[in-house]
């Protein structure tokens, strides 16, 4: 008994020191490390990301790839990970901004000690070595409201969600789509811009307002991952599935149900774990000194063929072809 | 006869060692290197503003807490970039630029402030709900101000040397947040306003009755709030170049954490800014421990959660106290034989 109850401390004093000394050897190893810095952790899109960058992980042994995210959506936690990041001096950042105003700063400060930057879904991202598009904005949005307008039958009140009106991309797809609408004089766009906060349940709240404020409304054009979901719910819910449209950006699985009832009539995506492959892939270029060329091929679904031009900073805008618009009849092609 | 030191101090001192030894050891020294050391020292002061604001409102006691702090943070921000950058052009007055942007910031934080004091004491309104309004309110001038979108407030060379700038190695964003806890800590300990202020977190009747202005010290108290709200402001500013109306939104929580944590009396009267400044040193160690070891954020929120229910019971059954009275009694007996100085 005595030597069991001795032996106790020692144990864990020993496993201390294992953990210890495997974290230390762990930190130790001298592989290049990308660090993937996502918008928020825990949802869909990014999880779906997540799988990406594993997957780079796992077919390339000479880097330390992984992914990081806040647990709430704000701007400013998203830049203390990478603060933190950047003193670690990780060898490549691949970020996907809250909003690329507030990351500037620290992203200069990564770039000056040296770290590789790459960013996604920021094409005004002055403080990058390269952006990522999955596809031109404005095409994007111009085909989620093309979508939405032939379900409407070109007539009847619409409206539009942004993640939050720092989200450059939202805007520009939803910019984008009120300009292609304004070719129909049937359609009025009205309570533009709703600020969801890419919250399913904050979308809900927000939906079922306007569906209170404007009975007659007809559709709906969404931009972040999750609000398809919350706006679907309020127009099933309301009895409207297949009355009112609802187009934007969605992940098949999550919509399945939804898409189904037909309270979502179509969503647009670009699969975020190839955006993650993409990211990745970009930054060992870079690492590796290679050159971005015009027309180049990452090696990446949807990003055989990318324009490389000059972005608003230093570095290069990569543009691929990676858009999907899915409805009832398609989704199930793509079931992630 | 020795002073007894006060455990909290000693607590915060120590979980600042562990935590940095503990990092250092795990991450082969890299969190210790001076970057890293320069890099947490400049993310600290902008929530440690925020904390000592929500430490002021605590202390004034009667349920004195300060939730609009960051809001207010943000429109100072908004509203003295848009304002100043009308009548003052970055480029050829940069010193001139930086210095308005810094004073009308402020301004706005102490106007803010006095709009929460003047609620709090002349309408009798409940300093949580007073708060909680006056932090949408003051976020939703900022969304109009703004549209919605982040404020770039220009390139002045001198403001971005108070957010990226280092005098001796030392950020000069964490100097000025020493200043200001020196500064506000020696009015709360020796002027007569911090000790009528303690006074009357203690006990509002007696204050009351002793004759105390609490309307004044009440305004004069949540002022100082929004003073430090704008300086807030100013740093975010200087460091990010934007200013956002939602910037910091989670800020709130870990502000009345640092404050909770540094053994500021939720119920008024009792707050020491030594132990609010090794708080904040303290969570900010822990947190960029966290993003070192590559620990999920969602951990990160429960820690804090947790951490906030720790301090708030050990404060409550004076947890502390107690430990060290135990530790105390066993180094007695360890002391108590005393050896006797012939043996060897």
């Amino acid at each position: 008994m005595e030597t069991e109850l001795k032996a106790k401390p020692t144990t864990i004093a020993v496993a201390a020191l294992l953990i210890t000394a495997s974290v230390g050897v762990l930190n130790a190893q001298d592989k290049p490390v990308i660090s993937t810095v996502v918008k928020i952790s825990g949802i869909p899109w990014f999880n779906r990301m997540e799988v990406g960058v594993k997957e780079y992980a796992a077919a390339t042994p000479t880097v330390t790839a992984s992914q990081s995210g806040p647990a709430t959506a704000d701007a400013a936690q998203q830049l203390k990970i990478i603060e933190d990041l950047v003193a670690r001096k990780v060898s490549a950042l691949a970020v996907v901004p809250m909003d690329p105003a507030v990351i500037e700063g620290v992203l200069k400060r990564a770039m000056d000690r040296g770290i590789v930057v790459v960013t996604h879904e920021a094409d005004n991202q002055k403080n990058t070595n390269a952006n990522i598009e999955a596809f031109d904005n404005a095409a994007y949005g111009v085909a989620l409201n093309e979508k939405l307008s032939s379900c409407m039958g070109q007539k009847g009140k619409w409206t539009s969600f942004v993640g939050s009106l720092g989200s450059r991309t939202h805007l520009q797809w939803v910019d984008a789509g009120a300009a292609n609408a304004k070719k129909y004089a049937g359609m009025t766009l009205v309570d533009a811009k709703n600020e969801s906060f890419d919250d399913a349940n904050k979308t809900y709240e927000k939906a079922k307002e306007i569906l209170r404020k404007h009975p007659d409304i007809r559709g709906f054009q969404s931009s972040a991952g999750n609000d398809v979901i919350g706006i679907g719910r309020a127009v099933e819910e309301a009895g409207l599935a297949g009355k009112v449209c609802v187009v934007g950006t969605g992940l098949p699985t999550p919509s399945a149900k939804l898409i189904e009832s037909g309270a979502i009539t179509a969503i647009g995506f670009w699969d975020p774990k190839d955006a993650g492959l993409a990211m990745n892939k970009t930054a060992k270029l870079l690492l590796d000194k290679q050159p971005l060329t015009d027309g180049m091929s990452l090696g990446v679904k949807g990003y055989e063929k990318v324009s490389v031009t000059k972005g608003p900073g230093q570095g290069f805008l990569l543009v691929g072809n990676a858009m999907v618009i899915a409805d009832k009849s398609t989704y199930k092609n793509f079931l992630f | 006869m020795k002073p007894k030191a006060d455990p909290q101090l000693v607590f915060l001192v120590g979980i600042n060692l562990l935590v940095m030894l503990c990092a250092g050891v795990l991450s082969k020294g890299a969190f210790i290197d001076p970057y890293n050391l320069q890099s947490m020292a400049s993310q600290l002061p902008e929530l440690g503003l925020l904390a000592i604001g929500v430490m002021l409102a605590m202390s004034s006691g009667n349920g004195g807490i300060d939730l609009s702090g960051i809001a207010l943070a943000n429109l100072s921000g908004v509203f003295s970039a848009i304002l100043v950058a009308k009548f003052i052009s970055v480029d050829s007055a940069p010193m001139l630029f930086t210095i308005a942007f810094a004073v009308t910031a402020v301004c706005v934080g102490v106007v803010g402030g006095v709009v929460n004091g003047l609620l709090i004491a002349r309408l009798g309104l409940t300093p949580i709900l007073c708060t909680l309004g006056t932090q949408l309110l003051f976020t939703g001038i900022a969304v109009v101000l703004s549209g919605g979108a982040s404020v770039r407030v220009g390139a002045a060379q001198p403001l971005m040397e108070l957010g990226n700038g280092l005098l001796l190695g030392v950020p000069l964003s964490f100097l000025l947040f020493c200043a200001v806890s020196l500064g506000i800590g020696g009015v709360l300990k020796f002027s007569p306003y911090g000790i009528r202020l303690f006074l009357m977190g203690t006990n509002p009747k007696a204050a009351r009755y002793a004759g105390f202005a609490q309307a004044r010290l009440l305004v004069t108290t949540y002022a100082l709030c929004g003073a430090v709200a704008g300086l807030a402001g100013v740093l975010i500013a200087s460091r990010n170049v934007n200013v956002k109306w939602d910037y910091g939104q989670s800020y709130l929580l870990i502000a009345i954490l640092i404050t909770v944590m540094a053994g500021v009396k939720p119920e008024g009267g009792y707050g020491r800014m030594v132990c609010l400044f090794l708080s904040t040193t303290a969570l900010q160690l822990l947190s960029s421990m966290l993003n070192f070891m590559q620990v999920s954020n969602f951990f990160r929120d429960f820690a804090w959660g947790a951490l906030l229910m720790i301090f708030l019971a050990s404060g409550r059954y004076a947890l502390f106290d107690k430990a060290t009275d135990k530790l105390r009694f066993y180094l007695s007996l360890v002391r108590s034989p005393p050896v006797p100085k012939s043996h060897p």
